[in-house]
């Protein structure tokens, strides 16, 4: 080896170092400061931080944006940096691990195989020309497992070679490449899906998501179908713990219902691309009142809070203010109870003592006949196009690791030449992993040629 | 008298405890037959415990709930120390070397003990709330407690090479494997939890994807187990750094271990957060 191509590749070796010092800082790095939001509430408003820490600490969240510590500029910087060492130090190491890879493993002298870190040379008296001995010696050799290659006439001898997991080469770079493929799968859909929530009445209908962004504020993204929610069911356990959150959905497209399905908290539906999660349910309030009116029309109506029902035909408009479902005894209901120009009245309906309200001229004659609840379901609403990318990085991160671990590069070569009247051997081994057990095997392959010598 | 998973689980506490000090005498007397004795003890309790949370499983069903022993903080301290003992022993039985069983069996004795004796665990068997019910819920508590339990052994191999020191004289410090050994074996295992945790925060990450639509949420628990996942990385990249190997390893073994305490216990007790069905 020349000066020049030594120093070039000392300069190569010593990049290699300063960028593995690199990964390293960022390493710890990374560890210590993601303690910060895991300790700090994340996501609070900044009042939150001025009053329950000071102005002095406040004004360091604030400048760092430690109330959301992992998207803030500088944790962020971080793993940039973070993608682009794994970057650099891939295109640094590629060609030398090329070379590494292409290398051929009988393109060695005598000598070279003699330095390998596991080694044992014998001399035979006498037994150059026993050319049985030699073949037994081959036969002894392939037990070391796999495929014999072999070269003749290095240095005036034969030397065979027992190649495994060369291509565990590659498997750290499948693991640094697959875990820039998940940053690309997260980057990709952050800037191509939405994350918003939906919440739906049983019998309700939407056709757009709400999403609150960083300021606060509400906005609206239209989904391109409309959504029901038919059923909301709720179950628990006689422990009290929840058993069962199952949303009965329908989409809906141009009129016609498309998709039906029933969710589960980890069950959710998918349609065009987007998925709705079972997430959170509210139970509201609900009456059934009967009604009268004094020219003898009735009817049976579902008064629910936060919204207006109306009694088609007579213009008249009823809301739920409170349900309270035992009043000594009794449910009893705060209605509303108007027309459309807004002119009403509020009513404290008891079970079993009906009210009157006067409209015009026509007397209604209201009686409370039950209270109970409607659910309302709290779903999730989520379009990630990057998550099969996130999947392929996580796929490969595997598949890395177990070809990094399970497949570790050995090699074994026997030397065998004949002197004027000795015959020599030379057996070496060489692995990149898991060199106890690898030595083990070597030990093994090397007491039984010895055996074998022995008896010879 | 019915036997119990509970009766068959505190009696695998005890043979834990045995086994731990048992292997202490092996390492200060060194004597082959209590050796011997020591492995014996640890297979037995590992069978009892084997057969504790098989009946667990099955008083599950009987109860009505039917599911998996790997829901709740005491499951997974009992699912902890069987993969704790179980990689041990796979150890042992690679290496030859009882005294490692001696740093080893301690850290499932301790588990089990605390499963078995701490007012904040409690030991009823509970019916799954609906996040938790997953076919996900296995493959992520399997894979990341044979992480945690390889970071545990791993742990065990940094005290290890820490107290050789030199490794001059002493014949206890004598008895330990040599460095270069300790150092091989301290790196498979850390690979090998690695590998582990990996596809634990992965299967974890595949569920919350499921279950709540987002695969990180930067919940703590996550955070930690991505932090815990950095300090091993920065222990399996410091093998290259000059230098580095060796002791600057072995502090790292301990504190990744730590770090894995904090993810699987300080965060239940310390943070909120999505994780929080996990603490009692």
């Amino acid at each position: 080896m020349n000066s020049k191509k030594a120093e070039s590749k000392s300069n190569m070796i010593l990049n290699f170092f300063s960028s593995v010092k690199l990964a390293i800082t960022l390493f710890i790095l990374l560890a210590a400061t993601s303690i910060i939001g895991t300790v700090l509430p994340q996501g609070e408003t900044l009042q939150f931080y001025l009053e329950n820490f000071g102005p002095t600490y406040f004004k360091i969240i604030k400048s760092l944006q430690l109330y959301d510590t992992y998207h803030s500029w500088w944790y962020l910087s971080l793993l940039g940096l973070f993608s682009i060492n794994l970057i650099v130090c891939t295109i640094r190491r590629l060609p030398y691990t090329l070379r590494l890879y292409q290398k051929d493993a009988l393109d060695l002298s005598k000598d070279d195989i003699a330095r390998r870190p596991f080694k044992r040379i014998w001399n035979i008296k006498g037994k150059a020309d026993d050319t049985a001995l030699h073949q037994r010696l081959r036969s002894l050799f392939e037990k070391a497992g796999g495929k014999v290659k072999f070269r003749s006439n290095v240095q005036g001898g034969e030397l065979y070679l027992i190649e495994k997991g060369k291509w565990n080469y590659w498997g750290v770079y499948f693991i640094h490449v697959s875990i820039l493929i998940i940053f690309v799968g997260a980057i990709f859909g952050t800037f191509t899906g939405f994350k918003g929530r939906i919440m739906l009445l049983e019998g309700e209908t939407t056709n757009q998501v709400m999403r609150v962004d960083q300021a606060g504020n509400i906005e609206t993204i239209p989904l391109g179908f409309s959504i029901r929610c038919n059923k909301f069911r709720v179950e628990f356990y006689p422990s009290g713990a929840p058993k069962l959150f199952q949303s009965d959905l329908s989409i809906i497209k141009d009129g016609k219902e498309v998709k039906k399905k029933s969710i589960l908290v980890n069950d959710p539906l998918s349609y065009n691309g987007i998925t709705f999660y079972q997430s959170t349910y509210q139970a509201l309030p609900e009456v059934l009142v009967k009604i009268t009116a004094s020219n003898g029309k009735q009817e049976l109506l579902r008064i629910s809070a936060f919204e207006k029902t109306a009694w088609p035909g007579t213009g008249l408009m009823l809301g739920l203010i409170k349900f309270l479902p035992n009043v000594h005894g009794a449910p009893a209901a705060r209605i509303y109870i108007g027309d459309q120009a807004g002119n009403g009245d509020a009513l404290w309906l008891l079970k079993g003592h009906d009210k009157e309200y006067q409209a015009g001229h026509t007397t209604y004659r209201i009686s409370l006949v039950g209270g109970g609840e409607k659910y309302m379901t709290g779903l999730q609403v989520k379009k990630d196009p990057g998550v099969w990318i996130v999947w392929l990085g996580c796929t490969m991160l595997i598949l890395g690791f177990a070809v990094v671990f399970w497949v570790p590069h050995q090699r074994y070569w026997l030397w065998i030449g004949r002197g004027s009247s000795d015959l020599e051997i030379i057996l070496a081994g060489q692995t990149n992993k898991n060199k106890v057990s690898f030595e083990k095997h070597f030990r093994r392959l090397e007491a039984e040629i010895e055996n074998h010598i022995g008896d010879a | 008298m019915q036997i119990t998973s509970s009766f068959l689980l505190s009696l695998t506490t005890f043979f834990y405890l045995g086994a731990a000090a048992v292997y202490l005498l092996y390492w200060i007397f060194r004597l082959e037959k209590v050796g011997l004795l020591a492995t014996l003890i640890t297979i037995s309790g590992w069978c009892i415990e084997t057969a504790g949370i098989a009946l667990r499983w099955k008083e599950s069903y009987a109860l009505g709930y039917g599911h998996a022993p790997l829901s709740n903080l005491y499951e997974s301290l009992i699912f902890f120390s069987w993969v704790t003992i179980l990689v041990y022993l796979v150890v042992e039985f690679k290496t030859k070397n009882r005294v490692i069983g001696a740093f080893a069996t301690p850290f499932a004795c301790l588990a089990m003990a605390y499963a078995s004796f701490s007012p904040n665990v409690q030991d009823t068997i509970q019916p799954l709330i609906p996040a938790l019910q997953s076919n996900w819920l296995i493959a992520h508590v399997i894979t990341c407690f044979l992480g945690y339990a390889s970071f545990a052994v791993a742990c065990g191999f940094g005290i290890m090479y820490l107290i050789k020191g030199d490794g001059k004289s002493g014949s206890l410090l004598s008895a330990l494997p040599s460095k270069k050994v300790l150092d091989e074996l301290m790196h498979q295992t850390i690979i090998f939890g690695f590998l582990w945790l990996t596809v634990g925060i992965i299967t974890g990450a595949v569920w919350a994807n499921q279950a709540w639509g987002t695969y990180w949420s930067w919940d703590p628990k996550e955070t930690w187990s991505l932090i815990t996942w950095f300090v091993y990385a920065t222990a399996l990249h410091a093998r290259f750094v000059r230098g580095w190997a060796g002791k600057k390893i072995a502090y790292l073994s301990i504190i990744g271990f730590i770090s894995v305490i904090f993810t699987y216990f300080g965060v239940n007790f310390l943070l909120s957060g999505l994780h929080s069905y996990g603490s009692s």
